[in-house]
């Protein structure tokens, strides 16, 4: 049985093809405006990568933020279960997984791939990639540059503001004080690894005596990766590509 | 499901409510505005007046409250007073009781109502009654009876009617009558599948302390016979049977129903004003004792979350979702409402010992986050699924 899953998310859209459970092909493209279109998009993309024929596919399921428009797929489902059921096929015995993604962050308690509970941070960009896209941006520094910044700082700035609109005044205000470059982005890291901790605490994970996995786009961040260890105390799995467990998780959904 | 003949006659009915309340008040008759299932409307029928309730479910009153009160504070609270300070509501459907009240009788039952009723009474004269917050003393229910005494008197002075003790025990009759209907209805839900939605239900309880208790009896029975025959289809039961608890969800407000039950789930019960702890426990009819006692006895130990140690609330959370079979409870909370919100740590406690699921969920009167909720609720329902 081939199948697609297809993560319509609110920066990346992600496609993943399988064959009985075997990953052949994955894309992932930017969204940009219009979710429909980047669905069909990631779907032929991920087709035209493997030697599968349209016709061959027996079926597609989306998750993700426009999960609900995608007519290519028969059914969709909700984020939360996708990343359960993608990123234990990948490691089996995970009992946690943080996933930080473009506009929200979730926790998930999780056993053989199923939800026990979970957490999404209330409707505010806090702690999640828009945060740290538009705090770079006070910092006038390149997204990918931030997290190396994390290891090279001594003293982390204290961040308080949770609100992405005041932390990026606090970072220029914290710049006209003469603070070291790496030491705001640093306080910038750790506010993100602590209101994640905070959430992943909420719901015992930090107890959950087995391993935690970090997806998403943010855990491509070697510093967000860092400091989030440091702030629950544990190791964190991550996935090959950490970006595509949901659309993968789709593809493994079987109805 | 077919849409229900109660549906269909519950739309006519606010147009019809209000004629009524009108032409109550050209023949002397007070209508008092009331807040709360603390207040016992039985002595307000009993003193010969009428009452409405004048709790706001609606978004597009609240800018015209914001003219008074912080942006901060629970949208029931901004929603309810900005009906009644512009007067019509510039022409909103479903307002226009809120200008038809003499007076209203409040209750001092969380931080934000208590200052806000402090506002209202520059518009509408405001009674506010004390409660006592720890209740299960017996110097708290001296000091309730006491308040709903001198409640009494000002009713009595207000109406210019006396209120007798046969009176007001006619009246309690009355009322546990439509407990007792309101009993019944929510015993219905209990089989599986349920035969009516929780959206309709909940859209027939917000009507409870708005119509005459005649009217609210009327359709209750109505909607009673008509959903006792109904077999659902045998499909329908895998749909998670969920409880809501906490927040009331007050008269506009179905935002979250009808997100839950698009999304695949049955609401089968509400813990909330304006569900089970509106009607659960009757009030004692024995005709030789005070009925005054008996009032306050039943409206005291309402388990508000108001009321602290709160045990009799964690206890009713827990024993509900059991008595109604569901697969998990979805804790409602409206924004800056402190008391429902703080307390939702130990109502989930409690239920995970008796190993039911929960979901928190933290909204306002807005549609800005219906996506939000609805991924939420979505991964809820697949998860207790």
């Amino acid at each position: 049985m081939i199948t697609v899953g297809i993560d319509s998310g609110s920066s990346t859209t992600k496609a993943v093809l399988l064959e009985d459970s075997k990953q052949l092909a994955y894309t992932i493209i930017p969204t940009e405006f219009d979710f429909v279109k980047a669905s069909e998009k990631a779907y032929f993309d991920v087709i035209s990568q493997s030697d599968v024929q349209e016709g061959d596919i027996g079926h597609v399921y989306s998750t993700g933020y426009g999960r609900k428009n995608i007519g290519l797929a028969e059914r969709s489902i909700s984020e939360i279960t996708a990343h359960a059921l993608g990123t234990s096929y990948l490691f089996p015995e995970i009992k946690g997984i943080i996933d930080i993604g473009g506009q929200d962050n979730k926790v998930i308690s999780v056993e053989h791939g199923k939800v026990l509970d979970f957490l999404m941070n209330d409707k505010c960009a806090a702690g999640t990639g828009k945060f740290l896209e538009y705090t770079a941006r006070a910092l006038n520094i390149d997204i990918n540059d931030l997290g190396d910044l994390w290891f090279m700082s001594k003293e982390p700035a204290l961040i308080t503001s949770m609100c992405t609109v005041f932390a990026e005044s606090e970072v220029i205000s914290l710049r006209t004080q003469g603070i070291l470059k790496e030491d705001i982005a640093a306080g910038l890291i750790k506010s993100i690894a602590n209101k994640v901790a905070i959430m992943a605490k909420k719901i015992n994970l930090h107890n959950s005596h087995g391993p935690i996995a970090f997806v998403g786009g943010v855990a491509k961040n070697r510093g967000i990766h860092a400091a989030l260890e440091q702030e629950i105390s544990t190791t964190l799995l991550i996935p090959p590509e950490p970006q595509i467990t949901g659309a993968l998780g789709a593809a493994l959904y079987e109805s | 499901m077919p849409e229900l003949k109660t549906m269909e006659y519950l739309k006519k009915i606010y147009k019809k409510r209000v004629n009524e309340l009108q032409e109550l008040r050209n023949n002397g008759v007070k209508v008092i505005g009331t807040f709360c299932i603390f207040v016992p409307d039985e002595l307000i029928f009993a003193a010969g007046a009428d009452r409405t309730i004048l709790c706001g479910g609606k978004n597009e009153t609240i800018p015209l409250a914001e003219q008074y009160l912080p942006r901060n504070i629970c949208p029931l609270i901004k929603s309810s007073l900005g009906s009644i300070v512009n007067d019509g509501c510039s022409g909103i459907d479903s307002c226009a009781h809120f200008g038809l009240v003499d007076m209203i009788i409040a209750e001092n039952t969380c931080d934000g109502k208590k200052k806000m009723y402090e506002i209202l009474d520059d518009f509408i004269p405001t009674y506010v009654i004390d409660l006592p917050q720890r209740p299960d003393t017996d110097i708290a229910l001296q000091y309730f009876l006491q308040e709903l005494e001198s409640l009494k008197t000002e009713l009595e002075h207000f109406t210019g009617n006396e209120i007798t003790s046969t009176k007001l025990l006619d009246r309690i009759k009355e009322s546990n009558e439509i407990r007792k209907l309101l009993h019944q209805l929510y015993c219905e839900r209990k089989r599986d599948p349920s035969p009516i939605s929780g959206v309709d239900v909940l859209k027939i309880i917000q009507k409870q302390f708005f119509l005459s208790p005649t009217e609210f009896k009327h359709i209750l029975k109505m909607v009673i016979e008509e959903i006792e025959h109904i077999q659902p289809e045998q499909e329908s039961n895998t749909k998670p049977r969920v409880m809501i608890a906490g927040c009331p969800l007050s008269g506009g407000n179905t935002k979250v129903p009808k997100i839950i039950e698009e999304r695949g789930g049955v609401i089968v019960c509400e813990e909330s004003c304006t569900g089970t702890r509106s009607f659960w426990d009757l009030v004692d009819e024995d005709e030789n004792k005070d009925p005054m006692l008996s009032l306050s006895q039943r409206y005291i130990n309402i388990p508000c979350s108001c009321m602290s140690p709160n045990k009799k609330r964690l206890e009713s959370v827990v024993d509900l979702a059991q008595e109604f079979n569901v697969d998990g409870v979805i804790y409602y909370t409206l924004q800056f409402c402190h008391g429902y919100n703080i307390e939702a740590y130990n109502v989930q406690k409690e239920l995970k010992k008796a190993g039911i699921p929960m979901l928190s969920i933290e909204t306002d009167y807005s549609d800005s986050d219906i996506e939000q909720l609805g991924v939420r609720i979505d991964a809820f329902l697949e998860m207790i699924s």
